[in-house]
């Protein structure tokens, strides 16, 4: 998010309000969660920590919507490292996979059960990214996010499909033995 | 859930291949109600029995067992004859491989039902020029289904099985064969059926499909393992999908 | 080696898997050889049928005919046979003109007198009874055949009864009722048969009642052949003489069988035509399959030289069995059409190498034209292109659609729905044009005014050049209309077969199995129409080429009721396969299209 703003205040200094509009046009409906108190919280840590400067703007004073803020040298090279950055965000497929482990082991529930019930979950969450993808306009740029979130969700159940299909079949073990 | 608005039911509904030992139950048991202006998607790995399902609900397979009504009429005991009204006035099919006639145009592709029906020709060719206008494929009216792509095609496909206002559209894998873009494209006609209030019934096994409908019904070895209710749940707003709640 | 084993092991196979379209072109080519061979080993036949009666009955190389009776005729007969060119002679005796009467039917009758001891030449072969007494007469086997008379009937000759007590056949006449070699008084013969007396009978039957007599004398030529200079060398008589040699005789004797050859040549020539058509829609029916399997096996490294081998010899195979079977079936028959009267004995000469040559080229004509377009096909499709073959490539047809729009909706559709390239419609109206032209002839035959052979013409004694027509022209179109059932059969058949992924959709969509059977109908029956209206022309064209300048107009109601009748019967044959096909399941005609 920090690295998100201050790449977007590369282009010319501006001030939280039209941040704040700039961001939300490029998520989409997936922005509507995103209110403007976000942006101000960031732009603070990050004006302490020295990246960023706050000019005010004449006019009234004390108005937070008339602060504008720009990049300090150090904001600018912390841009371009994260420009350069290659670090993807991880799957986090591990917690779920020890879940499963775990209650098989102690019996405390059925594998199967709650690869069902996450299955529904996500099924869920697939049918508003996609309902949401439909209604984005062709060639948006909020489109192309939710096609990813999409796939990600996709790639998710697959994988949920994966794990049913081994644990159904250790069940089958077990009850055959 | 009233039973009269269910435009689909099924009662113990079987059916087996085969004989003796090499017996195959493709549907076995199953119960099922489809209310009117439901989407409800049917999911499952191949040969789980998910396609005889809808044949069995559009009468183009006789079930071994149990009930199949549409539209309040037992349908499993009508004849030939009977069938073949029942499909043109109630039912519209939409299959993987698309199934146009390959030697009709795309506009007589989907007049075929309204004639079939005994509409005037004038009449259906109306009403395929509107569908082919709302399917977006009104200037290819004229061409050959081997002209266009897949994804055109079974946009006509989908064109034809509205031509009748059908109560239910029953369709088999309808993105089986098309690239994603494509698959958009369906969903899209899909989504718009649905706010329509067009009962639909997808059997499919892209995700993309089954999680847009209302409900979604898990087979396997033809039997329902689950039954899920998807449409009209919003617990955390959308933000919640890439981790920009709160 | 090896590839002569996989050549018959891929030709056993096909034919394994469609045993029925192998049946279908096997029995098609017999019928069409069978017919050809017929036609032209008839008159070989006759030929041979007339020597083996003149070997076993002594028949005369020369028969020598005068009009009259008195001492001069008889003198300028007699000084013939002392000619250096004759070494045995039989006569003069008399051929009296006189009229039978038996069983309530009278018909023209020539007596000869002769000795109640044959001589050396012209011994007539007695087939039942024994030979002429007096007071007793010996009627030639056709001429009692045709009255129904046998031995120890009573025939009334001239007024008086006589006991028939035998019956005979003879190389000196032609055959009945060809018997009367030249007519009363020198004049134009009628039909006649022929009756043998003793001399002093048929001197008696003469006298009593003034009938007109020929004097004749039978000879025995040094060298058989040479009847043509003997001819010649006589010819400056005092008296007016009539020569006939044995092969004027023997010619006469096919002038009984002069329709017959158009009748079958042209007939197989039909029967080929429709064999090819029939043939050519089943292969083209496979064509697809066909086309996949060529391109498997180039895949695997066959050479286009191989393919076209096993294609090829697969129907040829067919082709030369239908050959073998037509020929022996025509070798067996040939005696019964060649001698329609019973007047020859003996047996028919298989036929000769060149006509087995060419009933073998037309065999292998209806194989090779049968099976030419898709073989070629096959081989001169891309390997990958072949082996994506779908089973047809659909074409946009305005026309058709066209034209279909003028039908009510359920025609329309139907027409839309199974009605496939213009080849098989082509196939379907010249199958039916065949049909119809094969009617007409049959009709025209049985249109034709014709003089029986009794007494003034009178149909009492049926005419048999007529009936003999007639029947094999019956034989001839029942063959073709066999055959134009089956096509229409297989038409119907292949184009259900090709139109199921169609058929299967349309009852998807809600069309009812009566509307798709139908349709399939009517796509066998639009071709029919134009083929029927166009096989009335063709077949009234077809006779004209053989028949008489006078030939009698067939009545044009009796042409409009064939080719109505064809057209119905087309419709009421198409009902049934269509209707099977009609019924055949939905979900796995889909499954099986997408497959």
């Amino acid at each position: 998010m920090q690295d998100a703003v201050l790449a977007m205040l590369a282009k010319e200094p501006t001030h939280g309000y039209d941040l704040h509009a700039r961001l939300r046009r490029s998520l989409g409906p997936l922005g509507e969660a995103m209110n403007r108190g976000q942006i101000y919280v960031t732009l603070a840590r990050l004006e302490k920590a020295g990246l960023v400067v706050c000019e005010r703007a004449d006019g009234l004073p004390e108005r937070p919507e008339r602060k504008v803020y720009a990049l300090t040298p150090a904001g600018q090279q912390r841009v371009a490292a994260w420009l350069a950055e290659v670090g993807w965000p991880k799957p986090d497929l591990a917690e779920f996979h020890l879940k499963l482990t775990a209650a098989a082991a102690a019996r405390l529930a059925d594998p199967v059960e709650l690869v069902a019930a996450q299955r529904r979950e996500l099924l869920r969450r697939l049918g508003e990214a996609q309902r949401a993808a439909l209604a984005e306009p062709a060639g948006s740029g909020a489109g192309l996010l939710l096609e990813g979130v999409v796939l990600r969700l996709q790639a998710d159940l697959r994988w949920l499909d994966a794990c049913e299909r081994a644990w159904s079949k250790i069940d089958d073990e077990v009850e055959g033995e | 859930m009233n039973v009269s608005s269910a435009v689909v039911r099924a009662f113990g509904l079987a059916k087996t291949h085969g004989q003796g030992q090499s017996r195959v139950h493709a549907v076995d048991e199953v119960d099922l109600e489809v209310p009117q202006g439901q989407t409800l998607a049917v999911m499952g790995p191949s040969g789980c029995g998910k396609s005889t399902l809808l044949h069995l609900l559009g009468g183009l397979e006789r079930p071994t067992g149990g009930e199949v009504w549409v539209a309040g009429r037992r349908i499993d005991t009508l004849s030939e004859r009977a069938l073949a009204r029942l499909r043109r006035q109630s039912v519209g099919f939409i299959f993987q491989a698309f199934h146009l006639v390959e030697e009709l145009s795309a506009a007589d592709n989907v007049e075929l039902p309204a004639l079939l029906a005994g509409r005037s020709r004038r009449q259906a060719r109306r009403r395929a020029s509107l569908l082919l206008e709302r399917v977006g494929l009104a200037d290819r009216a004229r061409h050959l289904p081997s002209q266009l792509s897949g994804g055109q095609r079974q946009r006509i496909a989908i064109a034809r099985a509205l031509a009748n206002e059908p109560l239910v559209v029953l369709a088999d894998e309808p993105t089986g064969n098309l690239d994603t873009s494509a698959t958009l494209d369906v969903l899209r006609i899909f989504e718009d059926l649905r706010a329509a209030g067009q009962t639909l019934v997808v059997v499919t096994h892209d995700e993309r499909v089954a999680a847009t409908a209302d409900r979604l019904i898990a087979m396997r070895d033809g039997m329902f393992v689950d039954d899920t209710r998807l449409a009209g749940s919003h617990p955390r707003g959308l933000g919640g999908l890439i981790g920009l709640e709160g | 080696m090896g590839r002569l084993v996989l050549i018959a092991r891929l030709v056993l196979a096909d034919l394994r898997r469609h045993p029925a379209q192998a049946a279908m072109l096997v029995v098609a080519v017999t019928a069409a050889t069978a017919t050809f061979t017929l036609g032209l080993s008839l008159s070989g036949a006759s030929q041979a049928l007339y020597e083996q009666t003149r070997a076993a009955t002594a028949g005369p190389d020369m028969v020598a005919l005068t009009p009259g009776s008195d001492p001069a005729v008889t003198s300028a007969l007699t000084s013939l046979a002392d000619a250096p060119e004759v070494v045995a002679h039989h006569g003069p005796y008399r051929i009296v003109y006189a009229d039978l009467t038996a069983r309530g039917r009278t018909s023209n009758v020539v007596v000869h007198g002769f000795a109640e001891t044959p001589g050396a030449v012209n011994r007539p072969l007695l087939t039942s009874g024994h030979w002429v007494r007096s007071g007793g007469t010996v009627l030639e086997r056709g001429f009692a055949t045709a009255l129904g008379v046998g031995v120890g009937d009573r025939v009334t000759i001239a007024g008086r009864s006589y006991p028939v007590v035998g019956i005979a056949v003879t190389a000196a006449t032609s055959i009945y009722p060809g018997a009367a070699q030249i007519g009363p008084y020198g004049g134009g013969s009628d039909y006649s048969g022929l009756a043998w007396m003793t001399r002093s009978d048929a001197r008696t039957l003469a006298s009593s009642h003034e009938l007109p007599v020929t004097m004749a004398l039978d000879l025995k030529l040094r060298d058989p052949a040479a009847t043509e200079s003997f001819h010649d060398a006589h010819r400056d008589s005092a008296v007016r003489i009539n020569l006939h040699s044995w092969q004027f005789t023997a010619q006469q004797d096919l002038v009984i069988l002069r329709n017959s050859r158009p009748i079958l040549v042209v007939g197989s020539w039909l029967l080929s035509f429709l064999a090819i058509t029939g043939v050519a829609a089943l292969a083209a029916g496979r064509a697809a399959a066909r086309t996949r399997r060529a391109g498997l096996l180039k895949a695997v490294g066959a050479t286009p030289g191989l393919i076209g081998t096993v294609l090829l010899t697969e129907y040829l195979a067919l082709a030369l069995a239908g050959d073998a079977l037509g020929l022996v079936i025509a070798r067996l028959t040939a005696p019964a059409l060649a001698g329609p009267t019973t007047g020859r004995i003996g047996d028919a000469a298989g036929p000769s190498a060149a006509t087995v040559a060419a009933a073998t080229a037309l065999a292998v004509a209806v194989a090779v034209l049968s099976t030419l377009r898709p073989t070629l096909r096959a081989l001169r499709t891309a390997t990958v292109t072949a082996l994506t073959a779908t089973a047809h490539r659909p074409r946009h047809r305005p026309r058709l659609t066209a034209l279909s729009a003028l039908l009510p909706t359920p025609l329309l559709l139907g027409l839309r729905l199974t009605a496939r390239g213009p080849g098989r419609a082509v196939l379907q109206a010249c199958s039916t044009a065949t049909t119809v032209i094969a009617l007409v002839a049959l009709l025209t035959l049985y249109a034709q005014p014709e003089r029986g052979y009794g007494l003034n013409g009178s149909s009492v004694l049926p005419n048999l050049r007529g009936e003999h027509d007639r029947q094999l022209m019956l034989a001839v179109t029942v063959l073709l209309i066999a055959l134009a059932i089956v096509n229409t059969i297989t038409f119907t058949w292949t184009t259900a077969m090709e139109a199921r992924a169609n058929m299967a959709i349309a009852r998807t969509l809600g069309a009812t199995p009566g509307q798709i059977a139908a349709g399939l109908s009517l796509a066998q029956l639009l071709p029919s129409l134009p083929g029927a209206v166009i096989g009335v022309p063709l077949g009234s064209g077809l006779l004209a080429l053989f028949a008489a300048g006078n030939a009698a107009e067939t009545p044009s109601a009796w042409l409009l009721g064939a080719a109505l009748t064809t057209v119905l019967a087309t419709a009421a044959l198409t009902a049934l396969p269509a209707r099977l096909a009609a019924r055949q399941p939905v979900a796995q005609a889909l499954s099986a299209e997408t497959a």
